[in-house]
């Protein structure tokens, strides 16, 4: 999907085609700590832009502002012409249209894998019970794991419940999908697995926001690249453009750091 | 650490011979050896002794003479078959929840394509030892045929309801609404139809109308007025039949003996649960005044000792309530027992809230759940399953200190002594039988109930983590 030139962009809201996700001045506080200083960025339809950049920098808290689960002190975030304010149905509305996959992957215990999947379908779109087990099964097939469905979580291991998670997230249709380091808790051996799954997906044109430290996923997947330090956005650019030819400072100390 | 543990060739197996097990087990090195030469012998005169008092010098006529009086006390003796009847149809209602699940175990099984795990009647003994154990005594004690009859009905009703497995997978929440209404009928059939009790009858008949009935093949919103219109139909059905039937019963001031111990400590276990879980998320809660209330409450009532609450129940209740509400004695008791479990259900149920991860709550938020649904789907079930042991070791304790209620003059199982010990024959003998004896009762319940906890405990973790 790639450009397969590099190309480095004036900021982060040059989205690619028609816009979906709009974060226009944020600015997020813990406390007197600025954990996000003046952000701005697009993302396009079926685009699929990967957050990088040093722990602490803010990845997390930018990607938690997108669906709510951090509120944001200052400025403006569209989801699918939906503004984010404190009005409890539009952040209904939002997280409902954007699906999200943590880093602990966060599955329900009790629950098996196929009730972790329908839950959200029949509780939040009242969707039968038939009906969410066929989607479900749909997408446990999709992430190549449907001889898992009546397990429990625990008798999984990292890499399959990672895909749970990610058919979990999907089950609810959502237009968008936020990663927040997938692969980071996973043993060397199972990242592979998480990444050819989302990979799909991305063919398939789900709009992802990333965050990863796999430059090869990057590399094969991501339309831009957005290099994040100290809660700013540093620099903006399409995987070549980082391979090749990094322009600030911190970017080239952290991809010497990481590659 | 002991040279056992580290030597593999002196862990008992299977095939070893009686003597190799005496020497693994009771010689495996020479300080667990000393410890054996000196135990054995204490162990041996304790259980001599013991013997000789049970079988050879105690005067258990104390205990064989009043049965009656053990299990229901005071109780009008005339009225007795309405305990016989209750007897027979909880069975029932025991059997009618086993049998609903069983099936829905069954039904979990074939969904996911699994073998279906046989249950042996030999599990069920040994999960129900203490108290087959306990019935067992009874009616070695007992004198007349009366008792066996009543434990051969009570099997015979259990059995028969045990035939709720039958009931078609569609209707799985009529098993559960019928064996409700089976345990709220064994309570009437001794407390009669007076005054309040059609409304328990009624929640269960609504509750049981909506979520048996759920017109499935009935569009949206219409299915959820139809259910509704089905429930408010059972509700004024049965409040009509309360109202134009009345059956008198015996009310729960002239229960007493064992008899009134199960009642009074079951009611205050099922009663404290919803108040205490409520009170535990109340204090959660983002509404200040709703913490306020719910941490005050609390702390009033873990800073009062039980018999202390139980006084005021009998004497200052009257003052907090509307006038004109005449609460009896009993009830007074069930209130304070109530209340005093439900703040510490609420503090165990806290601390089991506190140990679920923070990332499931997001997990749950992520995907649109709302407050509520998370809480009651996500966040509670877990913590629950945190805290059965604790759980159930709080209903345990009020179940034993229900013998409180003797001090005030409420003859519940142990103050049925005080009665016994009355009588000319047993003035001043006896003593230590009647005791022993009321202690095997308290213990065969409290025992069955750990055992309960910690068989779900395991089923709860099974396939987990
Ligand atoms: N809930 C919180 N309370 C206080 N500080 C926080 C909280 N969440 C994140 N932070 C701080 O905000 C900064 C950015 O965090 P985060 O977005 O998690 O970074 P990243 O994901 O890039 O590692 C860090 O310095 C972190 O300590
Ligand atoms: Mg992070």
């Amino acid at each position: 999907m790639s450009s397969g030139r590099a190309q480095i962009f004036a900021d982060a809201t040059e989205a690619k085609g028609d816009v979906i996700i709009e974060v226009e001045g944020v600015d997020k506080f813990f406390g007197d700590f600025q954990a996000l200083k003046d952000i701005n960025m697009n993302v396009g339809r079926q685009e699929v832009v990967v957050v990088i950049g040093p722990s602490g920098s803010g990845k997390s808290t930018l990607i938690r502002c997108i669906n709510r689960l951090e509120k944001h002190d200052r400025g403006r975030i569209v989801v699918d012409g939906i503004e984010l304010s404190d009005d409890l149905r539009s952040i209904q509305e939002v997280r409902r249209e954007t699906g999200m996959v943590f880093q602990q992957f966060n599955l329900f215990p009790h629950l098996t894998v196929l009730e972790n999947i329908t839950l959200a379908p029949r509780e939040v779109r009242r969707m039968p019970k038939k009906e969410a087990e066929e989607i479900a099964m749909r997408m446990l097939e999709r992430v190549k794991i449907p001889e898992q469905a009546h397990k429990y979580p625990g008798q999984l291991s990292g890499g399959q419940q990672q895909r749970v998670a990610i058919a979990r997230a999907l089950a609810m249709q959502p237009k968008v999908m936020l990663f927040d380091e997938p692969t980071s808790a996973l043993d060397p051996e199972m990242i592979k697995e998480v990444l050819d799954v989302m990979e799909e997906l991305a063919d398939s044109g789900m709009t992802m926001i990333v965050v990863t430290h796999e430059m090869g996923f990057a590399r094969a997947v991501a339309d831009r690249v957005v290099f994040m330090a100290q809660g700013q956005i540093v620099e903006v650019g399409t995987p070549e453009h980082f391979f090749t030819d990094p322009q600030e400072e911190r970017t080239k100390l952290f991809l010497s750091q990481i590659l | 650490m002991t040279a056992s543990t580290l030597k593999p060739s002196t862990l008992p197996s299977a095939t070893t011979s009686p003597l190799a097990w005496v020497r693994s087990r009771l010689f495996p090195n020479v300080r667990s050896g000393i410890l054996t030469i000196v135990l054995a012998p204490l162990l041996v005169y304790a259980a001599y002794r013991a013997a000789l008092f049970l079988f050879v010098n105690g005067r258990w006529e104390a205990v064989t003479r009043n049965l009656t009086l053990f299990m229901q006390g005071t109780y009008p003796r005339d009225q007795q078959w309405r305990i016989v009847a209750q007897i027979v149809v909880l069975a029932l209602a025991f059997g009618i929840g086993a049998g609903t699940a069983s099936a829905v175990r069954a039904d979990v099984a074939k969904e996911a394509g699994l073998a279906l795990p046989r249950q042996s009647p030999l599990s069920v003994i040994r999960r129900f030892w203490s108290l087959i154990a306990f019935v067992l005594l009874l009616l070695y004690f007992a004198s007349t045929a009366t008792p066996w009859l009543v434990v051969a009905g009570a099997v015979a009703a259990f059995l028969v309801g045990t035939l709720a497995r039958f009931i078609p997978t569609s209707l799985r929440n009529l098993g559960w609404t019928l064996a409700a209404l089976a345990l709220v009928a064994g309570f009437q059939v001794v407390s009669g139809t007076v005054g309040y009790s059609w409304i328990v009858t009624a929640i269960v008949l609504a509750a049981g109308a909506w979520s048996t009935f759920k017109f499935e093949n009935v569009e949206g919103r219409r299915a959820l007025l139809y259910r509704a219109l089905v429930a408010v139909a059972a509700w004024v059905v049965t409040y009509l039949a309360y109202t134009q039937l009345v059956y008198p019963g015996v009310g729960w001031d002239y229960w007493s003996g064992l008899h009134l111990t199960l009642w009074v400590s079951s009611l205050a276990i099922v009663l404290s649960f919803p108040l205490g879980l409520l009170l535990a998320l109340a204090r959660r809660s983002t509404l200040p005044v709703l913490r306020w209330l719910s941490t005050g409450f609390i702390e009033l009532i873990r800073g009062v000792p039980l018999i202390t609450l139980l006084f005021m129940g009998q004497y200052i209740l009257g003052f907090m309530l509307p006038q004109g509400t005449n609460l009896s004695s009993i009830s007074r008791a069930i209130t304070a027992m109530t209340l005093f479990t439900a703040a510490y259900v609420a503090e165990i149920v806290r601390g089991g809230l506190q140990s679920i991860p923070y990332g499931q709550t997001e997990a749950a938020l992520a995907l649109g759940l709302p407050t509520g649904k998370m809480m009651r789907l996500i966040i509670v079930p877990q913590a629950l399953r945190a805290v059965i042991p604790a759980l159930v070791g709080q209903f345990i304790s009020i179940f034993k200190d229900s013998s409180l209620l003797y001090i005030l003059a409420i003859n519940e199982f142990l103050g049925v002594r005080s009665l016994v010990h009355a009588q000319a024959d047993f003035r001043a003998v006896a003593h230590a039988e009647t005791l022993v004896f009321v202690a095997i009762g308290y213990w065969a319940f409290a025992y069955a109930m750990s055992k309960e906890s910690q068989r779900l405990e395991v089923r709860l973790r099974a396939g987990r983590r």
